[in-house]
């Protein structure tokens, strides 16, 4: 059958190096889930991988059993997979609005000969709703009018999140959403991250903090060293003797 | 026909020679304070100037004359570091932008003070050596050629060598390393600018008796010396130099057999080549833009 | 509505204009309104981040090209002057797949190479291009008559009406894409191209069509001069003009829609006029040069900042709860 994003043997090679080694996972439709692993296990080299940012060495990404490993990242975002980024990657000289207008990029086509003979007034006004939407699902109408870059952290990251929301993704891939938040901000951003599931958009989160996601997701993958270690629910993780074993290794590795 | 191409190929070391000494400044120069000098080419009009000036108009000594002028225009080097690129940067296209500002100021005060006219110079030497039945050099070329050798096989020891020498290639290859080794970035800067720009000085000053000196000379030796820096690699020195003997070998021949204006085709589109193939050049790794 | 009554002064001051001057500062007159499109059309290019040193070789692209349809095929000349256009438009686009493979640096050195060769060909093939004696008796614009008002081509009075209306059409397009989406897409690809990216934008695609666009309107600029003055050569497009339309660009700023074309006025007054009236003729490249290096080094924003203080500083003062707000900041 096919899955709704699937991961099949992928291998990402720098050099002499594995980065990530024949990896396969599958992503159900309409769930949150989470892909975890200590420092350096290549999570994130995964995440380029699906996002379209690097092309593997080897291996597929399927989406609906559509193979988009390879295209270009805004190809990949075409077909319905939309990234966020780590840090805060804004456009911080436009303003909040400007940079969920640019969000809204895929569903309103801009048209340049329409935009200047001024028939793309329905479309403008379309796309400024849209945007505006998504800012206030991420409680940001407030702020349309500020430049994005004076905005605190924590509206920055949910900031990055509205552009993506913006564009009407079927899934949408966070890189490490809750680093440099407070705990309340943490709360509030899961509870979001939940409504968004329930409207239908799959979630797949790249985590170094285990705990951070744990009562999250739905379903947690667990890498490590570039392998696959473990797969199953938040409580099946948290008490496999493997993943505990690579997190307490990766701890000893670092200390 | 062999005698042609042996001429022609001295040809292309004479040409060789003042093109390397000019590239490598504008490597130094970029290698060191990650600036593009647009006026590269208007320190060697300047240099070529100082010979007009005291070779030519008050009898000074011929070699006299390009010591001055390598010390004249590395001082012009000196200034335009504190005032120009100093305060710059932060700030690249700003610091390509001034440059070329003073690009303009230098070429019109040539004209202000020289005329726009071609200075032709008295020639330093008629000497000319025989190589064969019909292969001549120029002594005066040989001059040119010889100066280079020595040059660049100095600036060679003195960057490999010496504690300065040492600085400068750690500050160009990362800065914030060198400052935090206690290398002074504004010295480097002062001794790279001096360098770079004696070096084009002293091209300068050594051709102008073989060439038609103008203030507008300084356009066709800045084309060549970018073309020969991008095909090198940008902050390469050893790739400068085999580039400039690579381009000059390929220009001379393709002026000598077809077209000057073809041979600048030729040059440009090399440098276009290996921009599309291999924007970092043939030569180098470094990557300071 | 007093937004119209501006335009309206404005349109009238800019008609009566050419009637206080000389004839020798009507023409400039007509090459700064040339110009300006020159620099504004720049400016789009440079939204997406790039900055090219090929701009003025591409108007050359469309001053050869409309003098080229009208010599030698015979086509009506406002026609040849949009075919130019097209034509540079083109070019641009065959351009981008090379250059384009290039970014910061190496985009602005790869232009230069690439546009210096264009220059080279024009030189080096005396058929259709005229070698580098360059193009003679280019057809000038035919005269027509609107009525209540003769064009004729031989003063430069009607030349600059001519050129001031396409230059104002033009300019109006290029306003109308900055504010549009695609404008706003420029700007996402400029400052973020990797979030540009996850968002759907075609990067390439976007490069591309700026690129185009800007070049677009360079070679009508090209052509427009071109008709103007009647014969041009490889030496009209090389690479010193090129340094004053980027320091146009430079000296004005290029974070607005104004900067650039402030820039081109206030450097061809002080250039044209000023310097020249007052005797400075030789030293003109001298000044020029000390005014780039000044404003690089004291006004690193262009003039439009200082624009843009002025026009804070009355607002401020209108609404003195926002004064805080700035001096906060």
């Amino acid at each position: 059958m096919t899955h709704f994003l699937e991961v099949r043997d992928l291998t990402m090679r720098f050099g002499g190096l594995v980065a990530v080694d024949r990896l396969s996972f599958t992503v159900e439709h309409g769930t949150i889930h989470g892909l975890i692993g200590p420092n350096g296990a290549g999570k994130t080299t995964t995440f380029n991988m699906i996002s379209g940012f690097y092309k593997p060495t080897e291996g597929a990404v399927l989406l609906r059993g559509e193979d988009i490993s390879g295209l270009k990242m805004h190809e990949v975002a075409r077909r319905g997979v939309v990234r966020t980024f780590q840090h805060s990657t804004l456009f911080a000289e436009l303003t909040v609005l400007e940079n969920a207008l640019v969000g809204t990029h895929m569903p309103f086509r801009p048209n340049i000969f329409a935009a200047i003979v001024g028939w793309d007034k329905e479309d403008r006004r379309g796309a400024q709703a849209r945007a505006m939407e998504a800012l206030e699902f991420f409680n940001l109408d407030g702020l349309a009018q500020e430049i994005a870059g004076d905005l605190s952290h924590g509206h920055q990251r949910a900031l990055g999140m509205a552009v993506a929301f913006a564009s009407h993704p079927d899934v949408i891939l966070l890189d490490e959403p809750f680093t440099g938040m407070n705990p309340e901000e943490t709360r509030q951003m899961m509870g979001l991250m939940r409504r968004l599931r329930d409207d239908g958009i799959t979630i797949l989160i790249v985590e170094h903090d285990m705990q951070a996601i744990m009562g999250l997701c739905d379903t947690i993958t667990c890498m490590s060293f570039g392998k696959f270690l473990a797969e199953g629910g938040p409580r099946e993780i948290r008490n496999h003797p493997a993943v505990i074993e690579a997190y307490l290794g990766g701890a000893r590795h670092v200390a | 026909m062999l005698d042609l191409l042996a001429q022609t190929g001295l040809n292309a070391v004479y040409a060789a020679s003042y093109i390397s000494l000019v590239a490598v400044g504008l490597v130094l120069i970029f290698g060191v304070m990650g600036v593009v000098n647009f006026a590269h080419g208007e320190l060697f009009m300047v240099g070529a100037y100082a010979v007009v000036a005291l070779y030519a108009d008050l009898q000074v000594p011929f070699f006299v004359a390009v010591a001055a002028g390598l010390i004249f225009v590395g001082c012009l080097g000196l200034v335009m570091e504190r005032a120009l690129f100093r305060p710059l940067r932060d700030n690249p296209l700003g610091g390509l932008v001034a440059s070329i500002g003073f690009l303009m100021i230098l070429q019109s005060l040539a004209v202000l003070g020289f005329g726009v006219r071609m200075e032709h110079i008295p020639p330093v030497t008629q000497e000319v050596l025989s190589l064969g039945d019909k292969v001549r050099l120029p002594v005066a070329r040989l001059y040119v050629i010889v100066a280079a050798i020595v040059l660049l096989s100095s600036l060679w020891y003195f960057l490999k060598r010496t504690r300065f020498g040492w600085a400068l290639r750690a500050s160009a290859q990362d800065p914030e390393a060198a400052m935090l080794q206690g290398i002074s970035i504004n010295q480097t800067a002062r001794i790279a600018m001096f360098i770079g720009a004696g070096l084009a000085g002293v091209a300068g000053a050594l051709t102008a008796p073989l060439v038609s000196v103008n203030p507008h000379m300084g356009h066709s030796v800045i084309v060549t010396a970018f073309i020969v820096i991008i095909v090198g690699g940008v902050g390469s020195l050893e790739g400068a130099i085999v580039a400039s003997v690579a381009y000059a070998f390929v220009h001379t021949f393709v002026t000598t057999f077809y077209d000057g204006v073809l041979a600048d085709i030729v040059g440009l589109s090399l440098m276009l080549i290996v921009l599309i193939v291999k924007p970092t050049g043939l030569f180098g790794s470094a990557d300071r833009a | 509505m007093p937004k119209y009554i501006v335009w309206m002064v404005l349109l009238v001051a800019l008609l009566l204009l050419p009637h206080g001057l000389s004839f020798s500062q009507q023409e400039i007159l007509v090459f700064l309104t040339i110009n300006v499109l020159v620099v504004a059309s720049y400016r789009l290019l440079t939204l997406t981040g790039e900055w090219s040193l090929g701009h003025v070789v591409i108007m050359g692209v469309g001053a050869y090209a409309s003098a080229l349809f009208s010599k030698k095929l015979g086509i009506y000349v406002p026609v040849t002057m949009l075919l130019g256009g097209i034509t540079a438009a083109l070019v641009a686009v065959i351009l981008s797949f090379p250059l384009f493979r290039m970014k910061g640096f190496y985009f602005l050195i790869g232009s230069f190479a690439a546009s210096e060769i264009i220059r080279l060909l024009w030189k080096r093939f005396r058929d259709p291009f005229g070698g580098a004696k360059g193009i003679k008796g280019i057809d000038p614009m035919p005269d027509f008559s609107i009525g209540i008002y003769d064009f004729d081509f031989f003063e430069p009075v009607s030349y600059y009406y001519f050129s001031g209306f396409i230059v104002a059409i033009c300019l109006w397009i290029l306003w109308r894409i900055e504010k549009s989406p695609v404008g706003l897409t420029f700007h996402a690809v400029h400052w973020q191209d990797k979030l540009a990216e996850a968002s759907g934008v075609n990067l390439r695609a976007y490069r591309t069509l700026a690129f185009a666009i800007a070049s677009g309107f360079a070679g009508i600029a090209g052509a427009l001069l071109a008709h103007y003055i009647g014969t041009i050569n490889p030496n009209s497009f090389d690479v010193e003009v090129m340094v004053f339309v980027l320091t146009w660009a430079i000296v004005g700023g290029t974070a607005t829609f104004y900067g650039p074309i402030l820039g081109c006025i206030v450097l061809t007054v002080l250039n044209e006029i000023v310097l020249r009236e007052l005797g400075f003729e030789q030293m003109r490249p001298l000044i020029y040069g000390a005014v780039m290096i000044l404003s690089i080094l004291f006004l690193p924003n262009g003039l439009e900042s200082l624009v843009q203080k002025f026009s804070q500083r009355r607002a401020d003062g209108l609404a003195p709860n926002k004064a805080s707000k700035g001096a906060a900041e």
